[in-house]
Parts: structure tokens; sequence; C-alpha cells
């Protein structure tokens, strides 16, 4: 096995430690190094050698990228959790240094001098393992590397940030609901088969008497922002792991649905008998959901009652 | 205004082949044109309108047999000719393949200094199957060309583009010079179907093949080698219920919840 020397970029900072998690597993010699900004120093890495802090507190994509390429030459492997803009930075880096780079690694093992690393591939509905030579780049996958906690106070060492050569002239935070379809144990998925946004209260009103939340497809929330987009299950939505999802109205694109392949009871509704939700489903009904859901929604209703 | 378009003919995740031990039978599955590609082509065709100029697509394939699959790959960029573009140049060659974003990157890097004077290069805001997210990237820092990713609004201003970013938080507006790289999300627009008449015209416009001798590139094998491809594979009932009576479905639904222990 090889020392490996890891560059973590650390942003978003609060999800930097699936990547001090995958850091750690690269090898039984690692060493590992924390690129954050400004406020990312609160999250005490512990367990780290060192912790770089820049000078800027909202960096763009173009200053991360400035801030990995200052910073890269001896490290090994350089790992990012898979947040949009630090997937950009981290990709900006491995065309100007040669690095093969692996987005979302949801598995990995050391092998030899290099890494053998596993990542989603045909939209999620496969695997695909791949062995690497180092210097390489990694984003992680959510949860899938719980960091090992360790005892050492990193040193922390300061950088000044490049300066920004994308300029913002917008910033529009969005609206979220805080509800937690990742952890729920029902969830009840809305998609295009549902007419109109005020439709939506039938699938809420189940999901309450099933003690469960509303989840939905990507045209419901990032297309139509019919519910926000903490509600997004799919491969650039959530992941979710319920006892019982039901998707009503969905077509079971591979996109939505290998996102929800470790439900332990998948209950489809569509009118379509032919429509490809079905095959991953234990149960399918084909029917309207316009006609199911009040009729189900009623005996729900009434069960609870008696 | 010349408006690259990066158009990937990408496996078809619709249409999964695996044996009976789960290993993807990648040659028994099909190459369509990237969802998200298609969005990209839209938007330059919406520029395109407004500013005139030619929109020209760009694409490596990656998917071998080159033998086999060169067929294929041409249908993928009539596809996007009949949508509209005004001319595609494709790379086949074997050093490609299977892709990387390293490798393709460097590829079509050369394509675009080949064919010269493109101001604005989109791409979607990831491949319909290996969904790597690096490529507009790649593309921007070798070309020394900045970048927006996950626009899902675009407008054009003097010399400027100015760019809606859809990312986890929040919409970030940005504005960037050309020539620049914009990766666009699939909310952006709604891609237009080709007419009949279109699918033929596109018969009769140019389709530019090269192989990495041809664009003066080489690529490195990178040293990643894929060991194995496998479907993920969940057993699952497929009960398919069809009761068409709202009640008697309902009724049925809830016994399947009461034998599944959902409802107690
Ligand atoms: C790179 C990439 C990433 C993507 N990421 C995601 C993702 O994270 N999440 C995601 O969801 N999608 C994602 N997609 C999009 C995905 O491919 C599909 O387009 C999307 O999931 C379709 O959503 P839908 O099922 O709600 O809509 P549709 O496909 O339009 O399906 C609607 C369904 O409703 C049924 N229906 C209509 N009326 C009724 C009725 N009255 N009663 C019962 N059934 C009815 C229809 O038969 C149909 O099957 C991604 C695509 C790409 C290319
Ligand atoms: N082989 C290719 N040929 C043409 N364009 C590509 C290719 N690979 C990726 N792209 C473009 O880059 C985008 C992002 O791809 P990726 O980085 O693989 O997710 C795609 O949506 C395409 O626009």
């Amino acid at each position: 096995m090889i020392d490996v020397r890891a560059l973590v970029l650390a942003y978003p900072s609060q999800s930097a430690l699936d990547a001090i998690g995958f850091a750690q597993r690269a090898s039984e010699q690692v060493s590992i190094t924390v690129l954050t900004t400004r406020g990312g120093e609160k999250y005490s890495y512990r367990g780290v050698e060192k912790v770089i802090v820049a000078n800027v507190e909202d960096p763009t994509p173009d200053q991360l990228a400035g801030l990995l390429e200052k910073t890269f030459s001896s490290y090994d492997i350089v790992v990012a959790p898979s947040s949009k803009d630090s997937t950009d930075a981290l990709a900006r880096l491995s065309a100007l240094k040669n690095l093969p780079m692996f987005t979302e690694v949801n598995h990995l093992e050391p092998s030899g001098d290099g890494l053998v690393v596993t990542r989603p591939v045909i939209a999620g509905r496969a695997y695909v393992t791949y062995s690497t030579r180092v210097p390489a780049a990694f984003t992680v996958a959510k949860k899938a590397f719980p960091p090992q906690s360790a005892d050492h106070e990193p040193d922390v060492e300061e950088i000044e940030a490049p300066p920004a050569s994308m300029v913002r002239v917008g910033v529009e935070e969005k609206k979220f609901s805080g509800v937690n379809i990742e952890d729920a144990e029902v969830v009840i998925g809305v998609g295009r088969g549902f007419r109109k946004k005020e439709d939506i209260a039938m699938a809420e009103e189940l999901a309450r008497l099933l003690n469960g939340a509303v989840g939905c497809s990507r045209p419901i929330t990032a297309d139509l922002g019919w519910l926000p987009e903490d509600a997004w299950i799919g491969i650039s939505g959530k992941r979710i792991r319920p006892k019982l999802y039901m998707p009503i109205g969905i077509s079971g694109a591979p996109q939505h649905m290998s996102a929800a392949i470790d439900s332990k009871l998948i209950i489809a509704v569509n009118k379509d008998k032919s429509a490809p939700v079905f095959q991953y489903s234990d149960y399918g009904f084909v029917i309207d959901l316009y006609k199911l859901l009040p009729a189900l929604i009623e005996k729900l209703k009434q069960r609870k009652r008696t | 205004m010349n408006i690259g378009v990066l158009a990937k003919a990408s496996i078809d995740p619709n249409m999964v082949r695996a044996d009976s031990e789960g290993n993807i039978l990648l040659e028994s599955m099909p190459l369509a044109l990237s969802e998200y590609d298609k969005n990209a082509l839209e938007e330059a065709l919406r520029i395109k309108q407004e500013k005139g100029g030619k929109v020209i697509v760009l694409s490596a394939l990656t998917w071998g047999p080159t033998s086999k699959r060169l067929r294929e790959a041409e249908q993928v960029m009539r596809e996007a000719l009949a949508m509209g573009a005004d001319e595609a140049h494709l790379i086949v060659d074997e050093a490609l393949i299977p892709g990387n974003p390293l490798t393709t990157s460097l590829a079509l890097k050369a394509l675009v200094e080949k064919i010269g004077g493109i101001d604005l290069i989109l791409t979607g805001e990831g491949s319909m199957d290996t969904v790597s997210y690096q490529v507009a990237s790649r593309m921007a820092a070798l070309l020394g060309y900045p970048v927006a990713t996950f626009a899902r609004r675009l407008e054009l201003l003097d010399g400027r583009v100015r760019v809606t970013r859809d990312l986890e938080t929040r919409l970030e507006t940005v504005e960037l010079p050309l020539p620049a790289v914009i990766s666009v999300t699939g909310e952006i627009n709604k891609p237009r179907l080709p007419t009949l008449l279109q699918i033929r015209r596109a018969m009769s416009k140019p389709l530019n093949k090269y192989t990495l001798a041809d664009l003066g590139a080489t690529v490195e094998q990178a040293h990643v080698e894929v060991k194995e491809m496998k479907l993920l594979r969940v057993a699952r009932k497929q009960v398919l219920i069809e009761e068409s009576d709202p009640e008697k479905a309902a009724d049925k639904l809830i016994e399947i919840l009461e034998n599944e222990g959902i409802l107690k």
C-alpha cells in the first residue's frame, strides 16, 4: 500500500466530512490537508494534519479552482463533496493537471500503487468499478464514507484567495420545506400525472395518513416549482430508502427510480399499463390517480376512526 | 456568432441489457442523443435566430467498437442536424474508447481549435449515461475560457453572456466574457421536435469525421481501467393490479399495506 497525501476541498464546508472519510480510507498511511474558506474553520476537522483557510467568504468556482491549483502540487489525491461548485472546481484542476476524475464515488479500495473506486453509471441503473493511478480527483457520494473520529488537532494556515473572475450580479436564495425525505419511513412520490399544483394536496393527505413525507420527480420541482427542491427524488436530487415508496403519476425514468432502489417496498400508481415504473415495483396499480386517491384517502380515514 | 454544441451519443439508460450475472452488455445497448444536450442545442438555435451565425455540433464517439457504433453515432449527429444545427463534426478513434472525461475533453478541445471561430460552447449539465458533470469545466480550462455550469437562463449581451446558475441552495446570476463554455440544465427550455422535412434535409447537411491524427491530437491512456460494470438489481414482486373500480382498488391497496406491515 502506498502513502497517500490527500487534499480535501471542504466546500461547502458542512458537507466535507464525507470527503474526509473517503481520504481516510485511501490508505493506511494517509495524511490529510483540508482546504476551506472563511467560516469553514469552525467545523474543526479533527484528525487531519492541516487546515488551510482561504480569506474568502463566498467563493466563486473559479476562485475554488484557483485555490486548488495553488495548493495541489504536493498531493496524490484531491477529494471534495459532490456539490455543483466543487465538482466544477475539481474538473478545472483535473483538466489543467491532466488528472483522471471520478464524480459521486460510493466505494473505495486501495490497490497496489493506485485506487479502485466505484461510481454509478447508466443513470444510476448500474455501477462501474475503475482502477486508477494517482494523482487523481474524486467527488464523493453523500453518506458513503462516514469519517472515523480522531483526536489530532490540525495546524491552521491561512492563504490568500485569487480574485474572482466570474462576476455575480444577482443571488436568489431557494425556499425549502425542511421535510426530510431521506430518512422518512413512507414516501409518497408526486409526478407529472398530477395535473395541477392544488392536486398535490391529495398526496399530502395520503402522506399524513401513512405517517410519511411527500417527494416528487424532477419536473414537479425543478421545472414547475410545485414543491420545494428538498422533495426532489433522483440522481440529481435525493436518494431515499423508506419502508414504503409510492410513486404516483410517475413514469419511472431510470434517473428517478435508481435513487429509490433501496426502498423496502414499492407500490406504484399509474394509468398507463406499460409505464416503466411497474418494472421497479412490488405492486403496480393500473388506474387513474384521480379515481384511486379520493377513494383510498376516504377509506384510510374511516379505518383511523374505527 | 458561432455556437458550438457538445452532443454526446450516449448509452440509452432506458434500454439496459445485462447477462444473468448482472454484467452490463454494453454492446447490445443502443446509443441516443444525450437528453440535456438537446436543451443545449435548442438554446443555441434560439440564440442563432436572434443573432445569426452557425450552430456547430461537436461530438466524440466514446463507446465501441467503432466499426459497430459509427452508424449509430452518425444517426445521433443527423438527429441534431434535423433539429436545426448547420453542421456536425464527429471524432471517431479507438483511443477514445471507452471514453472518460479526461480523454474526451482533450479530443473535443482539439476539435474546437481545428474548426476555429467558435464564440460560445454549450453543453448539457451532465451526460445521460456517465453523468460525470465534468466535460464543460474541463473544456473551459483546456481552452482558457471562463465557464458557468448549470445554466437555467442564458442571455447574450454585448460580448458577454449573462447566465442564471441553478445551484443547490440558490439561483446565482453571473456574467462572463465571450468566448465561454456554458452547461445548461434540462429546465432551460423545451427542445423542439424535428419535422419530417427537417429530418430529410438533415441528410444533406455537412457531417465531418476525424481521427485524433486528423486533429493533431494524442491522448495518453489515462491509467484508468474499467474493471466491471454491473446492473444494480433488486428483486421486485412486479404484481400488476388492473382493477378499474376505485373502491375495490383502494381496498386491495389497504390489504397490501396491512399484509406488508405498513398499516397496523
Ligand atoms: C441527467 C439527468 C438527470 C435527471 N435527474 C432526475 C432526477 O433526479 N429525478 C427525476 O425525477 N428525474 C430526473 N430526470 C428526468 C427523468 O428522465 C424524467 O424526465 C422524469 O423523471 C419524468 O418525471 P415524471 O415521471 O413525473 O413525468 P412523466 O415522465 O411525464 O410521467 C408522467 C406519468 O404519469 C402518468 N399519468 C398521467 N396522468 C395520470 C393519471 N391521471 N393517473 C395516473 N397516472 C397518470 C403517465 O402515464 C406517465 O407515466 C433526469 C434526466 C436526466 C437526463
Ligand atoms: N463524447 C462526447 N461528445 C460530445 N459531447 C460530450 C461528450 N461527453 C460529454 N459531452 C458534453 O458534456 C456534457 C457533460 O458530460 P459529462 O461531463 O460526461 O457529464 C454532455 O451533456 C455533453 O454536452
